[in-house]
């Protein structure tokens, strides 16, 4: 490589040692290229000023090009901020439709006039266009016929005349910019974005400013410059002086620096003088007159930024002493503050502040907004100065007095903000700003209030809790009693209960019509969230329609009357009117009022924060953090810390409850009415969560409804989630509690005459229900009464069937343990008759079956003896019992029956007849070996209630099933297995 | 890539002369820099051929990157809005550049090949220099560049562009 490269140049250092120029020159001539190539050339051009780059064109045609090249100017515009590239394209593409057009029109022309082609005409016209396109330079012609025509400085425009290809220029012109000052000062709108002319616009501009540009650089003192003797107006020495900073930007050859420099000196010495004629307006507060002229000529100037700063700094609404700070904590009671000095404050601020925008607007020129440097400086000396040592005084008194102060005066604030008048300059986002500014003053509180009011709330819930926990322990000793008490009137709880569930069904019902939250405030029923609540908490005094802890003996009697006749607008303020007058019957293991002290605390603590997520960006984005933070708490330290707890104790309660213990048998099960009680408290307080979750986080959009990652959303869920799970454990143990009592009641109530009567000839037996059966339907039916509409519908069903079930069974056992005569049955049947008739209440289908098999059962202990046969049919009609008893077990109730020894031989005969020698009774259990379906191979088998499909895999086990069946009737007592199928059984028995 | 200040490489002008240069001076030429960074450590051994320029010149190259070894970087890629940062040339740069218009141009070429922004921007500065003030005829005459206008075009450019001339 190196020999290759280097040959032919030592060749040429050899022949032409001396001058590499000459052989530079040399090849110039041949392939006419400059010295050196054209990429430096171009550098250097970059260097030259004005006038020598024009000199440089001038030298050769090729250096023409590279100087006239469009980019280069344009560079130059476009740092002046006056080319404009969608203008230009237009253009180029309006030129270019025209040129073609033209282009057309000449061809016509040409081939008419000389009548010969087009070719040889244009190399003849070239002679006298040499530079330029033939096209391009008419258009350009056009152009500036145009601009002349338009513009009125047509004298100007020499150098475009000039451009015509006739060498017969206008009459020589007197140079352009002196002729015509005024026309100069708007130099920059004439200019036009236009491909290829950007160096005749450029030329427009030059011609124009380069004379005052240099001669201002040249000159030695402010009187120098000839353009301060050429305008004679501040307005017009303004406006050339802002052309020139601009048309600075476009000098970057060798000494612009210093060009510059002589420049803002310039531009500073004329500011200073313009500053002081505004300085002395404005000391004679000539708003209309001088201030208003030489804010103008400094906006002209550089956008009159030291005007308004003096204006700003100077202005004597900082002067003033508006309302002082120490009112709002000297007016109110100790520990309290009052908020209407501040308001007050704010209000007369906002007054002195209209004023001014008034005057703004007289003074000050289009552009900047002036009120918003104003507002700044208002926020950062006034504002600022009050609010601050406001915060941290009744910070150091006490801490609700300061988070009332933050969030009130905050609040105050933003009615403040909304109070301006926006000036003529504001613009559309002048409340924005406004907001912005407000935001600012209270930018650095927000951080430490929302941390002292999530400590606070805390604090204050917990304590809460607390209390209650340690009263409730105190008065645990009295508790058991006071459980025992509280059944004794069961009546007054149900008619309680009664018109507490309709009351609390209202407020749930209205529930979708959410009614906006600003209705609430005027709302006059609701007087505990109309005001603020902690406040009065706060200043110590009790709140007079508060109701206290409610005694063991709360008078209970014509409550449910009293109902609040104006229709509650605040579902909270329902509850709370609701709750204050009603639930003072109930004493729980946890407390409704509690947890309306802990929701009411919450609100009023969102309710301060949420003012601050008005503020937007990050602050707002905090403070809604902080209120979803507070709403979560709440529902942790009611949820884990209040009913959670209790809930456990009332479970642990009813763990507890062996019925056989209590001496005294009253109409319902003591923990368990509690613990009904208490779900009904649960759920109105998770209810009650909801309300507020909907009306404090919801809808001021805190929080997204449909965000499940939302903490308050997941919280809100995890509350109910562990209320459910609370409810279904205690359900469970309710359950088996109340069939513990049933069985109890039965055991101990049923008299064994019940059924089973001592014959009376006369015949007169006492028709109807059984006392025990009418005691157990009592018991159970109040307990699932309690329960609905407290609970969900759901879980509801499951603990009804559950019951249904659990009596079914307990009904069946102790059946069985009864002897029951002919005469008894009457009895029986009216008993049964009852619990079918409750549990129709229950609208279970499933479990309605059951009870109808019952009330069939006992139809058996009705026929007499002599039907022996009959009895047979019914103890074997699988149907009569839908599927619920077998054979068998209808047998085993049939074995009741008080002459059973006398029939069962009957019976037995006709049940089995002879010849059905395969089907073998022993221990109660029957065992068939049934009809095996050898091609689907489906065992049945038959276990409590639950039946299971078993699909064998292979028929040969079915066969071998079969085979070996006798053999396994013999060890049956081992395998409690029925294989059978009823309905194949009948076909063979028949 | 190690560049301590006493390695030194060995470039080689077209004239065949060897000149020893320090590899910090020598990187100032983006060429021989970049030409390094993609060869390696093994390119240093071998002398580094500059086939476009004679040893005068060279050396004349190397003596200012010898004084302006220290300079901070030039960022490589100056935005061409941003012309303003184009400073007047310091008073060493301007006396380097005190050499006959041959050399000067010979310099600029150097420079331009070796990729050394700065001293071409000294270069284009003091040929710029030279031009200004001068008539279209002088300008010609020290770039002895020829005049292929005809009279009237001549005068035409001129008129067209009066408004730029000095008064």
């Amino acid at each position: 490589m190196s020999t290759f490269k280097r040959a032919p140049v030592i060749h040429a250092g050899g022949n032409n040692t001396n001058s590499i120029i000459t052989s530079l020159k040399a090849t110039s001539m041949i392939e006419s290229k400059p010295v050196l190539p054209a990429e430096i050339i171009s550098t250097i051009l970059d260097y030259l000023p004005i006038t020598d780059l024009i000199s440089f064109a001038r030298t050769s045609k090729r250096m023409l090009e590279m100087v006239y090249e469009d980019s280069r100017w344009v560079q130059r515009l476009q740092v002046m901020g006056l080319w404009d590239a969608g203008e230009a394209r237009k253009r180029f593409e309006d030129a270019l439709r025209k040129k073609r057009e033209i282009v057309r029109m000449r061809v016509e022309e040409d081939a008419k006039r000389a009548g010969i082609g087009v070719n040889g005409n244009s190399g003849a016209r070239k002679t006298s266009t040499t530079l330029f396109d033939a096209g391009v330079e008419e258009e350009r012609q056009r152009k500036s016929v145009d601009a002349a025509a338009k513009a009125v400085r047509t004298s100007v425009d020499g150098f475009e005349r000039l451009s015509l290809s006739t060498p017969n220029p206008a009459a020589p012109t007197p140079r352009a910019p002196m002729l015509d000052p005024e026309a100069l000062l708007n130099i920059f709108s004439g200019v036009r974005s236009i491909r290829g002319s950007a160096r005749q616009e450029y030329g427009k501009i030059y011609a124009a400013l380069a004379p005052f540009y240099y001669d201002l650089a040249r000159s030695r003192s402010h009187v120098d410059p000839v353009i301060f003797r050429v305008y004679r107006d501040p307005e017009q020495q303004a406006q050339m002086l802002a052309h020139l900073t601009v048309f600075a930007r476009s000098d970057w050859a060798q000494g612009w620096r210093q060009r510059e420099e002589k420049l803002v000196t310039m531009i500073g010495i004329f500011e200073n003088a313009v500053l002081r004629e505004f300085e002395q307006g404005f000391e004679a507060w000539d708003v209309d007159g001088k201030m208003h002229r030489y804010a103008h000529v400094l906006g002209v100037l550089n956008g009159g930024h030291a005007g308004i700063e003096l204006f700003v700094q100077k202005h004597a609404l900082f002067n003033d002493r508006l309302g002082n700070y120490m009112d709002c904590i000297n007016q109110a009671s100790s520990d309290n503050i009052t908020l209407e000095p501040s308001r007050q404050f704010l209000e007369a601020l906002s007054r002195k502040i209209n004023e001014q925008a008034d005057i703004i607007d007289r003074v000050f020129p289009p552009g900047e907004d002036v009120l918003h440097i104003l507002l700044d400086k208002v926020a950062e000396d006034i504002l600022m100065e009050y609010v601050t040592p406001l915060f941290d005084i009744s910070h150091e008194r006490s801490l609700p007095s300061y988070l009332k102060a933050v969030s009130g005066i905050f609040d105050q604030s933003m009615q403040f903000g909304l109070t301006l008048k926006p000036t003529k300059n504001s613009g559309k986002d002048f409340l924005t700003n406004v907001k912005s500014v407000v935001a600012r003053v209270f930018e650095p509180h927000v951080d430490l209030y929302l941390q002292e009011e999530h400590d606070y709330f805390k604090g204050l819930a917990e304590t809460e809790v607390d209390t209650w926990d340690k009263k409730l322990s105190q008065e645990d000793a009295t508790t058991e009693s006071f459980f025992m008490a509280n059944v004794n009137r069961q009546a007054d709880k149900k008619d309680f209960l009664s018109s507490f569930k309709k009351v609390v069904m209202m407020p749930v019902n209205v529930l979708p019509s959410l009614p906006p939250f600003g209705a609430a405030k005027t709302a006059p029923a609701n007087r505990f969230s109309l005001q603020p609540a902690p406040s009065p908490r706060l200043s110590g005094s009790p709140i007079p329609s508060r109701p206290q802890t409610p005694g063991p003996t709360p008078a209970l009697t014509g409550i449910s009357s009293s109902l609040p006749s104006e229709a509650p607008t605040d579902e909270l303020a329902a509850k709370a009117a609701l709750m204050a007058s009603r639930l003072e019957g109930i004493r729980s293991l946890f407390s409704i009022e509690i947890a309306l002290d802990l929701t009411h605390y919450a609100k009023s603590s969102i309710e301060r924060a949420g003012l601050f997520v008005r503020l937007g960006g990050q602050t707002g984005e905090e403070a809604r953090e902080q209120c979803l933070t507070i709403f979560v708490d709440l529902l942790q330290i009611l949820g884990n810390r209040h009913v959670k707890v209790g809930f456990d104790k009332a479970v642990d309660h009813l763990s507890k409850y062996n019925p056989r213990e209590v001496s005294e048998h009253q109409q319902g099960v003591a923990p368990l009415v509690t613990f009904l009680e208490l779900v009904n408290v649960g759920d109105l307080i998770s209810q009650m969560v909801d309300v507020f979750y909907e009306q404090q986080l919801a809808s001021p959009r805190l929080a997204d409804r449909n965000d499940f990652l939302d903490p308050a959303v997941v919280a809100k869920k995890k509350f109910e989630q562990m209320l459910d799970e609370r409810v279904a454990a205690g359900l469970n143990k309710g359950i088996d509690v109340l069939m513990d009592e049933v069985e109890y009641v039965c055991a101990t109530t049923q008299a064994p005459t019940d059924y089973n009567p001592p014959h009376s000839p006369s015949g007169n037996y006492d028709i109807g229900p059984t006392k025990c059966a009418e005691q157990v339907v009592g018991i159970v039916e109040s307990h699932t009464k309690m329960l609905t509409g407290s609970t969900d519908k759901t879980m509801l069903d499951v603990f009804n069937q559950e019951v249904g079930l659990r009596l079914f069974t307990a009904l069946c056992k102790h059946l069985k343990r009864q002897r029951i005569s002919t005469d008894g049955s009457i009895a029986l049947i009216s008993d049964m008759n009852l619990y079918f008739l409750y549990i129709r209440t229950l609208k279970n289908q499933e479990l309605l079956e059951y009870f109808k098999a019952l009330r069939e059962l006992s139809q058996v202990y009705l026929i007499e003896a002599k039907h022996a046969k009959e009895m047979a049919e019914v103890i074997a009609d699988g149907k009569r019992f839908g599927g619920v008893f077998r054979a068998e077990e209808v047998y085993e109730f049939a074995e009741r029956r008080a002459d059973w020894y006398t029939v069962k031989k009957d019976v037995e005969r006709a049940m089995y007849g002879i010849g059905c020698g395969g089907h073998v009774r022993e221990g109660g259990f029957a065992w068939m070996v049934g009809y095996i379906d050898a091609y689907t191979t489906k065992f049945y088998r038959l276990s409590g209630f639950g039946i299971t499909l078993y699909d064998s895999k292979s028929v040969l086990a079915g066969g071998l099933y079969h085979i070996f069946s006798p053999c396994l009737c013999l060890c049956s007592p081992l395998f409690p297995t029925v294989f059978e199928s009823p309905q194949e059984q009948r076909v063979s028995r028949n | 890539m190690s560049s301590t200040d006493d390695q030194t490489i060995t470039l080689v002008s077209n004239d065949n002369v060897s000149i020893p240069v320090a590899l910090k001076v020598a990187e100032r030429s983006m060429l021989i820099k970049n030409m390094l960074e993609d060869i390696g450590e093994s390119a240093m051994e071998s002398p580094i051929p500059i086939p476009n320029v004679n040893e005068q010149v060279l050396k004349k190259v190397i003596e200012w990157c010898e004084h302006h070894k220290d300079d901070p970087a030039t960022a490589a890629d100056d935005d061409s809005d941003s012309r303003k940062k184009t400073t007047d040339i310091e008073e060493w740069d301007q006396k380097f550049m005190q050499v006959d218009q041959e050399m000067l141009f010979e310099i600029i070429l150097a420079s331009n090949y070796l990729d050394i922004k700065p001293l071409l921007d000294v270069g284009c500065k003091t040929v710029a220099n030279m031009i200004k003030g001068k008539s279209p005829e002088e300008i010609r005459k020290t770039f002895n560049i020829t005049n292929d206008f005809t009279p009237e075009e001549e005068e035409q450019i001129r008129r067209e562009n009066e408004w730029a001339e000095d008064r």
